[in-house]
């Protein structure tokens, strides 16, 4: 394969990389860098490159052995992230300042509930160990099979179905306790509170209506509402969708509440 | 001396030997799943209580010189700090205390099974002191036995 070959491929791909990249991340910078180191990468091994797999299989691996190696030191988040941020964010008025003004301004500001959804799994699925988070990302939203992610990842087929077959069932779990869109006694609403502020003229229940997950609540099996959230993952570029400016705006909230959360955890455990 | 043995015997049943100075129980198992996938389940310690009905809580690495602090149903009061003694991926695993050790052990079988087997045995000078204070394990292990062949299955049999 030649350089320029692999150029026209990775742009094909990119999009999907860099979404990926985010939903591990959870932050753009970090996604742009590990974009761009592994493009760096790909070029100067592209002799490497036997066929042995994918192109696409090939470069995503770099990928993911990059933000293995960003992510190893990091602390996991935890599984209620979404109400600390929620807690922090109540009391940052600059925040909603800031974020009034992108709902206002800009062409990416709208406030969907389903993109809400999806900013939400990125946020609980960081709670994930880091190699059941990447197993299951890889599975269920970019549709590898397990051939090809036990080459992304150089782990054995049966490691990969176990940390795809925990990490799915400790997300179904969390969700199907905490979500109010499919648990009517979930503790976790914040999707539509913030449909409430963001659209005050729309009616929420009319809105849920629209999201098959939601709709589907009372008739569907837990198994089958969890593919259904991943539908909607699936079908959403995280920088490319009307609500982009507005969930990176959020998402960057959360990971910088995050950061602080971890260190002020991890200095009183020390002390 | 064999003084007393259980008359439960065979596959996933549970049987115990007791001797004046220490007690051994063990279970062995079919497990239709391929040893790397019992040995992952074997293996991620916080992951227990999630297909284990018989651990309540663990934590730490079982991992080569690792150690890790279990809860059982057994006794939910009381914490096990136990040591990983030999770690030999999907082969062999050993941990324990002063009072005893248990052993697991996967052999690969034909069409992508596991046999596996686990034993634990207590024991020492002062064992006949405590001995009668010890509840049986043969139900726990059986339950253990059962849990980790309905999960290694289930995972051997999710999708592609």
């Amino acid at each position: 394969m030649t350089a320029d070959e692999l150029s026209a491929q990775f742009m094909s791909i990119q999009g999907e990389l860099k979404s990926f990249l985010l939903r591990m991340t959870a932050s753009v910078q970090d996604a742009e860098d590990i974009l761009q180191d592994t493009y760096l990468k790909a070029h100067a091994n592209v002799d490497a490159f036997r066929g042995e797999s994918s192109l696409k299989t090939w470069i995503f691996s770099i990928a993911s052995n990059l933000a293995r190696d960003l992510l190893r030191a990091r602390k996991r988040w935890p599984e209620t992230v979404t109400d600390i941020c929620r807690d922090e964010a109540l009391g940052n008025r600059q925040f909603f300042q800031e974020a009034i003004q992108i709902r206002q301004t800009s062409p990416q500001g709208n406030f969907e509930i389903k993109e809400h959804i999806a900013f939400c799994f990125t946020c609980v699925s960081k709670s994930l160990p880091l190699e059941g988070q990447l197993v299951l990302l890889l599975k269920e939203i970019y549709g590898f099979k397990v051939k090809e992610i036990s080459q992304i990842l150089q782990m054995s087929e049966a490691m990969v179905k176990y940390h795809l077959h925990v990490s799915r069932s400790t997300m179904i779990e969390i969700f199907d306790r905490r979500c109010s869109l499919i648990n009517k006694q979930g503790i976790c609403y914040q999707c539509t509170e913030l449909n409430g502020i963001f659209n005050p003229k729309q009616n929420t229940q009319e809105e849920l209506v629209k999201i098959e997950m939601a709709k589907e609540a009372e008739n569907r099996s837990q198994e089958e509402l969890f593919n259904l959230r991943m539908k909607i993952l699936q079908e959403l570029d995280p920088f490319e969708s009307g609500a982009a400016q507005l969930q990176l705006h959020h998402l960057e909230h959360n990971r910088q509440v995050m950061e602080k959360y971890l260190e002020e955890n991890s200095y009183r455990s020390s002390h | 001396m064999n003084r007393q043995a259980s008359s439960q015997t065979g596959e996933g049943r549970a049987k115990t030997i007791k001797k004046t100075f220490s007690r051994e129980t063990s279970v062995s198992t079919t497990i239709h799943a391929d040893p790397a996938v019992v040995w992952a389940l074997l293996t991620h310690a916080s992951d227990f209580p999630r297909w284990n009905s018989t651990v309540t809580s663990m934590k730490g690495e079982i991992a080569e010189g690792g150690s890790v602090e279990l809860k059982s149903t057994l006794d939910d009061k009381r914490t096990f700090k136990l040591k990983v003694k030999e770690f030999v991926p999907e082969k062999r695993l050993v941990w324990g205390d002063a009072l005893g050790s248990r052993l697991y052990t996967l052999t690969r079988g034909d069409g992508g099974s596991t046999h596996f087997s686990m034993t634990e045995k207590i024991g020492g000078p002062l064992f006949p002191l405590f001995a009668g204070s010890i509840p049986s394990f043969d139900e726990t292990f059986e339950r253990y036995a059962a849990d980790l062949k309905k999960e290694a299955e289930t995972i051997q049999r999710s999708k592609k």
